[in-house]
């Protein structure tokens, strides 16, 4: 019999996390086997068919299934409610691109703000000192355009941005001049976009079609068409996509041995690694957890906390729509060229502690279909056909459409656990959402939404509208999902009261490693994805200077 | 009304995202679906079907100095989408058209595209409220139908022409929509602010 063949290293998901590990890994010398659910798609495969890609779904998660339920007592409704692209370069593959650095106070947020009732606030193992070199590597590595000097609420930093803004469109203008009006501060949107040909990447065509869709040209950083290409040119890297993973096995030794996977006709395959790198998002990742039961851990691996699925964060979006007197063009560009961040620090006179970003967002203005069924949603026409739906169509040219990213307070009984009800096409069983917001959101949502309707009066709103989610009964006004998930596998010192330690390792299981956005404690009022990044590459740097030692 | 509430709540994370949270989005779909060609053979609707489906298009998008839901081709959107990648909801729609012409006969007497304009209108808004008087399906909300119609018939407004749909991009034309960015070869930093027009896919300038 053929010896058994074992990697230095098993990653599952090659998203933000996992791609960068994978990277940093093979780079270091590590054989590195990836795995991946869903199919390697290329630039060829990527289009601007709305239809196609937003509307019908059929392009990054066409077998996706997961469960929502507001609390424990509340039915379940079974659909899609994670937005998260099952391809190799992950969730990257169609996101945005927006690349915040977190403040240094989002990383201390419980002792910044003290305890909150009903909340579970806690403190980031590290500071934002440790993670700025890691900042600056992901911005560089993924070529990202800003102008950092333009933003005087920024987080410090040491060298400044790679790339040039990228060009404004009238629609940015016109709300930077809104926010200017107001006594704010506007600045170009840092996009992870380039705005010149940057490592071996072309410039941004503006073809208008950004989030949710995959970038033909890779002018768009994702990991992969960033780190993938890179770690496949090593030679370490076994990439397996259409990779569904099931199981990790824990061997005698207590130490993981093995991921049991599905491949896409539901044979099931076993690959052995002397270390597991999990990223699968902060759904999937407590979703194989939970799924790896054992005598040793009966309640899913490396959770001896009880804590893997809970403290679920997952953003709330306060969002706002205008027409303007003239064209804006929001149909051509990037997702946003313009910010304020003005309202950042938390700021209890407000009515509620926390805050987010302010961005212009046009994705549900750019195309057709959105502008047609999705931003109508928020239209106040009486009517939703007829005279009136031809008219709000007609008002397509002119439309600006701008969102806060806001911090979620997390709550331990919001949470990612089985559903044994409902089983996905690989007869596992579905991942449950269990989410409503804490009354902080709503406080802060509403505040919010004021402000953006006075940026879109002082920009010339002709007519506006907003998303009202902060005026609808509590249950009916809960997130049930979105892009962005973190806190189900919470970073901490004390192995009672969180997942993984500062250095994204399990408590319980110390060569199991969990890198992505499950780590986060609190959710920050920015994108994620930067921090995602930054993270990874701090833990591939701790990983490669122990392994060098013998430590890990 | 409820049906607003629940429209305007999807628009919350809709907004951010795009379109994917709208009411079909868990549809089970064919994993290799195909898309429709344009073309006016009929596929799921027999000719009564068909014309009926065309009136409700008509309402829901009219014609006025510019092109509609009809000159859009609509129906035969709905029809091709109906045969394939929707073809799950084919039962739930023949069973619908078969309750709004049962909601025309109890309230006026007459099939549904018998009907004038404004009466169309008054059977459409009774569907959409969901207290048709002669309604006949329980087990289907006449909202949730009346929806499903209203979604379908945007789409075939302003979907790809491919897809069976805004024949003459007509429903681009009435939005003023250039095309694809992507397929236009993207633009300029002057067609970004409006300073230099765009090309639209049917040749004119914007």
């Amino acid at each position: 019999m053929a010896k058994r063949e074992e990697f230095d290293v098993c990653v599952i998901g090659t998203g933000a996390g996992g791609g960068v590990m994978i990277q940093e890994l093979t780079a270091a010398g590590f054989r590195v086997v990836a795995l991946q659910r869903g199919p390697y798609l290329k630039p060829a495969d990527f289009d601007d068919d709305e239809l196609r890609t937003i509307i019908r779904d059929q392009v990054f998660s066409a077998d996706q299934v997961e469960t929502y339920r507001y609390d424990e007592n509340s039915p379940t409704e079974t659909g899609r409610f994670n937005y998260m692209a099952n391809c190799v370069g992950g969730t990257m593959t169609h996101w945005a691109a927006w690349s915040w650095r977190f403040r240094p106070d989002d990383f201390r947020v419980l002792s910044a703000e003290g305890p909150v009732a009903g909340a579970s606030l806690a403190d980031w193992p590290i500071s934002y000192e440790e993670m700025e070199p890691f900042y600056e590597r992901a911005e560089w590595d993924f070529g990202v355009s800003g102008d950092a000097a333009a933003n005087p609420f920024g987080a410090p930093r040491k060298k400044a941005y790679p790339n040039p803004p990228h060009p404004p469109r009238r629609a940015s203008e016109l709300l930077a001049k809104g926010m200017r009006k107001l006594g704010h501060h506007p600045f170009p949107t840092p996009l992870a976009i380039n705005s010149r040909p940057y490592a071996g990447r072309p410039e941004c065509a503006y073809g208008g079609a950004c989030l949710g869709y995959g970038c033909p040209i890779h002018a768009k950083a994702t990991t992969l068409s960033v780190c993938i290409p890179k770690a496949l040119a090593t030679g370490k890297l076994d990439l397996r996509p259409n990779a569904m993973a099931r199981e990790v096995t824990l061997g005698r030794d207590g130490r993981a041995r093995s991921v049991r996977y599905l491949d896409d006709a539901g044979t099931e395959h076993e690959v052995f690694a002397r270390h597991v790198v999990v990223a699968g998002n902060a759904v999937g990742t407590p979703h194989l957890l939970l799924m790896s039961t054992s005598g040793s851990f009966p309640r899913g691996l490396a959770n001896s906390s009880g804590l893997v699925g809970r403290n679920l964060t997952l953003h709330h979006i306060a969002a706002v729509g205008f027409t303007a007197d003239g064209p804006t063009r929001s149909y051509a560009g990037a997702h946003s060229h313009v910010a304020c961040d003005d309202f950042h620090p938390s700021d209890a006179r407000r009515g509620f502690i926390r805050g987010g970003v302010i961005a212009e967002s046009n994705s549900a203005v750019n195309q057709p279909l959105s502008f047609g069924l999705v931003s109508f949603l928020g239209y106040p026409a009486k009517r939703g056909w007829g005279a009136e739906l031809k008219q709000y169509l007609r008002g397509f040219p002119r439309a600006v459409a701008l969102a806060a990213v806001l911090e979620d307070l997390p709550m331990e009984s919001n949470r990612i656990d089985l559903d044994v009800y409902v089983k996905d096409r690989y007869g596992l069983p579905a991942p449950r959402i269990t989410h409503r917001q804490h009354p902080n959101d709503f406080a802060m949502n509403r505040w919010y939404t004021r402000q953006m309707m006075d940026i879109a009066d002082a920009a010339g709103a002709q007519e506006k509208w907003d998303a009202v989610f902060y005026s609808l009964p509590e249950e009916r006004s809960a997130m049930k999902g979105f892009m962005h998930f973190h806190g189900t596998c919470r970073m901490g010192d004390d192995p009672s009261k969180s997942v993984v330690d500062r250095w994204c390792r399990s408590h319980d299981v110390k060569n199991l490693w969990v890198v992505d956005g499950s780590v986060f404690p609190t959710a920050g009022g920015y994108n994620p994805t930067l921090t995602i990044l930054a993270n990874a590459y701090r833990v591939a740097d701790h990983f490669v200077r122990e392994a060098k030692r013998q430590n890990v | 009304m409820s049906e607003s509430i629940s429209r305007r709540e999807l628009f919350v994370q809709g907004a951010f995202y795009g379109g994917s949270l709208w009411a079909f989005v868990n549809l089970p779909r064919p994993r290799a679906a195909r898309a429709a060609e344009q073309s006016a053979e009929r596929l799921v609707f027999d000719e009564a079907q068909w014309k009926t489906v065309e009136a409700v298009t008509a309402r829901i998008i009219p014609t006025d100095h510019e092109p509609g839901a009809v000159e859009a081709n609509c129906v035969n959107f709905i029809d091709k989408t109906l045969a394939h990648e929707d073809a799950a909801l084919k039962p739930f729609y023949l069973a619908g058209l078969a309750g709004l012409d049962a909601v025309a006969r109890k309230r006026f007497e007459k099939p549904f595209v018998e009907l004038k304009p404004a009466q169309q209108d008054e059977v459409l808004a009774a569907l959409e409220s969901g207290n048709a008087d002669g309604w006949p399906i329980p087990q289907i909300p006449s909202a949730q139908f009346f929806e499903a119609m209203r979604a379908h018939t945007v789409i075939g407004f302003l979907a790809d022409p491919k897809y069976g749909g805004n024949r003459g991009y007509a429903g681009w034309k009435v939005m003023g929509y250039p095309g694809g960015g992507h397929h236009l070869g993207g633009y300029s930093p002057g067609q970004l602010l409006g300073t230099e027009k765009i090309e639209t896919a049917w040749g004119e300038e914007v």
